[in-house]
């Protein structure tokens, strides 16, 4: 009913608002009426200890995983209003960086990129690289070109350091046209040099190009230096939502408190 | 009580020569392990069984080395009548060359042709690129079927259908082979990292496209290690075809066996041998160039 009815003008800025978000494994909550929205232009730091739920949050927006309730909306427009295609092409609309960056290594830089706008390309010729449109190729360069690694559009990813791969799997992300970008743990496998750029790249993303941006972190530092805004979850609740700036030693020090018993 | 025990640990001996420190090094009683009593059982009793089953196993194949060395007569017999190889180049080994060739192409063949079959089951039979789970057991079941069934009995229906020689061989191939070959690719998909296809997934990108571009690049240089495996294994096996009548090298051998030439035999077999060394070695040299 809502497919039709375009984003309220009212919140023009809001790209993904989550509302009620709840998951459960096994009985363990996972995430418990998690509510949220990234804005257009803004990068957002989602902080907590492991098991907090930041990463099961964005494998929710994402559609990796399944929440037991909740509602996701992705520039104004419901998902579970829609099925099939029209589904597709809205979740397209968010993309997402691993921790593991999960790039082809033995493909080019250019062939990863044009991975990314496989969702608009169609029919048996879409299987080999081979026949991906120059159009495609162009868009990917233009991609690679942002993110500083066209002049390495024809080496195998699996040549390029960790820090030039997380590049181009922004790139990617970028070639997919997505306007939310989602980073889980972008940066935690990188070393402090490389981590640093990445951060600058992806506030870059959101300051210059008008992204939604949300990060999941495990360095405060960064989302210190880098973010707008930070949330922060526990045992799968926000429990701090505010300008990165405010993030002070006893909010970090209730974030990161030894654990207490989840159930 | 326990003043019973000190004594024991004060007197404990030491070896004078080798022990110039003064201070012996830490130790910890070891803690009592309860499930040793049943684990020596549970070996004692695997090895009884085992050897229960060799038992049974000589009994039934009548295997005894005492036959062996009482005949050894007949053996000397056969291998004498086959030295020196017969090396007739137009009756023996200018026949022989040809069928050698017929058997390649005959493993040739039979490779390549069970590729898009095998690929297709493979994909199908992967928990991780299989679109349904019950498609999933569906090319499982079909793989298992092909696997079972000898090349060898593949090759007696199909010479029912095409008549004696190596077409037969081929057909015979390319079933057995899609059997074995989509079981290894289905092992190796699943053994991959599941992360490109999972990245993909979130583009936007269809099932055939996120294994397309995910995971299919991933595993190539496995596939093709294991193609080329499988084409060493199948041209071996074209060879037992010739003997029921599927054409190649294994068709003269029989030939030569059955009218008692044990010369012509050998001449054969040493060709065999010769084309069974180029092919392990050129299959090992790619095998190593892509391994890099």
């Amino acid at each position: 009913m809502r497919d039709s009815v375009p984003a309220p003008p009212s919140t023009p800025a809001r790209a993904l608002t989550v509302t009620g978000l709840a998951k459960s494994f096994n009985d363990r909550k996972v995430l418990d009426q998690v509510n949220f929205h990234v804005n257009r232009g803004e990068l957002v730091a989602f902080l907590g200890a492991n098991g907090s739920g930041k990463s099961t949050t964005l494998k929710c927006v994402a559609g990796l995983s399944a929440p037991d309730s909740g509602i996701v909306e992705l520039e104004g427009t419901d998902l579970a209003t829609l099925h099939g295609r029209a589904l597709i092409e809205s979740r397209s609309r968010a993309a997402m960086v691993f921790q593991k960056i999960h790039l082809v290594p033995r493909r080019t830089a250019l062939e990863n990129v044009c991975a990314g706008g496989l969702a608009r390309v169609s029919g048996l010729a879409s299987i080999t690289p081979v026949f991906f449109s120059r159009q495609l190729r162009e868009e990917a360069m233009a991609s690679l070109d942002r993110v500083g690694m066209a002049d390495r559009a024809l080496d195998k990813v699996g040549r390029l350091s960790g820090g030039q791969q997380q590049r181009v799997a922004v790139a990617r992300a970028l070639c997919q046209r997505a306007s939310v970008l989602l980073a889980d743990e972008p940066v935690s496998a990188l070393d402090p040099h490389a981590a640093e750029n990445i951060m600058e790249l992806l506030s870059e993303l959101a300051h210059q190009e008008n992204l939604a941006v949300a990060a999941v972190l495990h360095q405060p530092d960064l989302a210190l230096r880098h973010a707008d805004r930070a949330i922060g979850l526990m045992h799968g609740r926000i429990i701090f939502d505010g300008p990165a700036s405010s993030l002070n030693e006893p909010v970090l020090d209730t974030l990161y408190s030894p654990e207490r018993s989840a159930a | 009580m326990s003043l019973q025990i000190e004594p024991r640990i004060e007197s404990h001996p030491m070896d004078e020569s080798s022990s110039v420190i003064a201070s012996r090094p830490a130790t910890l009683s070891v803690p009592h392990d309860r499930n040793r009593v049943r684990r020596r059982l549970l070996w004692g009793a695997a090895t009884v069984l085992i050897v229960i089953l060799h038992l049974l196993a000589i009994r039934g194949t009548d295997f005894d080395p005492a036959v062996l060395v009482e005949g050894w007569r007949g053996m000397a017999r056969f291998l004498g009548d086959a030295f020196p190889p017969d090396l007739n180049w137009e009756t023996v080994v200018k026949p022989g060359l040809e069928a050698t060739l017929v058997t390649l192409w005959i493993g040739l063949l039979g490779t390549t042709l069970s590729i898009p079959t095998a690929l297709l089951l493979a994909v199908l039979a992967a928990r991780s690129t299989s679109p349904h789970p019950l498609a999933y057991q569906i090319s499982r079941a079909i793989l298992s079927f092909f696997r079972a069934v000898p090349d060898i009995v593949f090759a007696l229906i199909f010479v029912t259908a095409v008549g004696l020689g190596p077409f037969a061989g081929v057909l015979a191939l390319i079933c057995h082979n899609t059997g074995v070959m989509g079981k290894l690719w289905a092992e190796s998909m699943e053994e991959t990292d599941h992360g490109p296809q999972e990245a993909l997934s979130t583009t936007g990108a269809s099932r055939l496209q996120q294994i397309a571009h995910g995971s299919l690049p991933l595993v190539v240089p496995q596939f093709i290690g294991l193609l080329l495996y499988r084409f060493d294994v199948n041209v071996r096996s074209s060879l037992v075809l010739g003997l029921v009548g599927a054409g190649g090298i294994g068709l003269l051998i029989n030939q030569a066996i059955k009218s008692f030439q044990f010369d012509t035999m050998l001449t054969h077999i040493i060709i065999v041998l010769l084309l069974i060394i180029v092919v392990d070695q050129a299959s090992g040299f790619i095998r190593r160039r892509l391994a890099v």
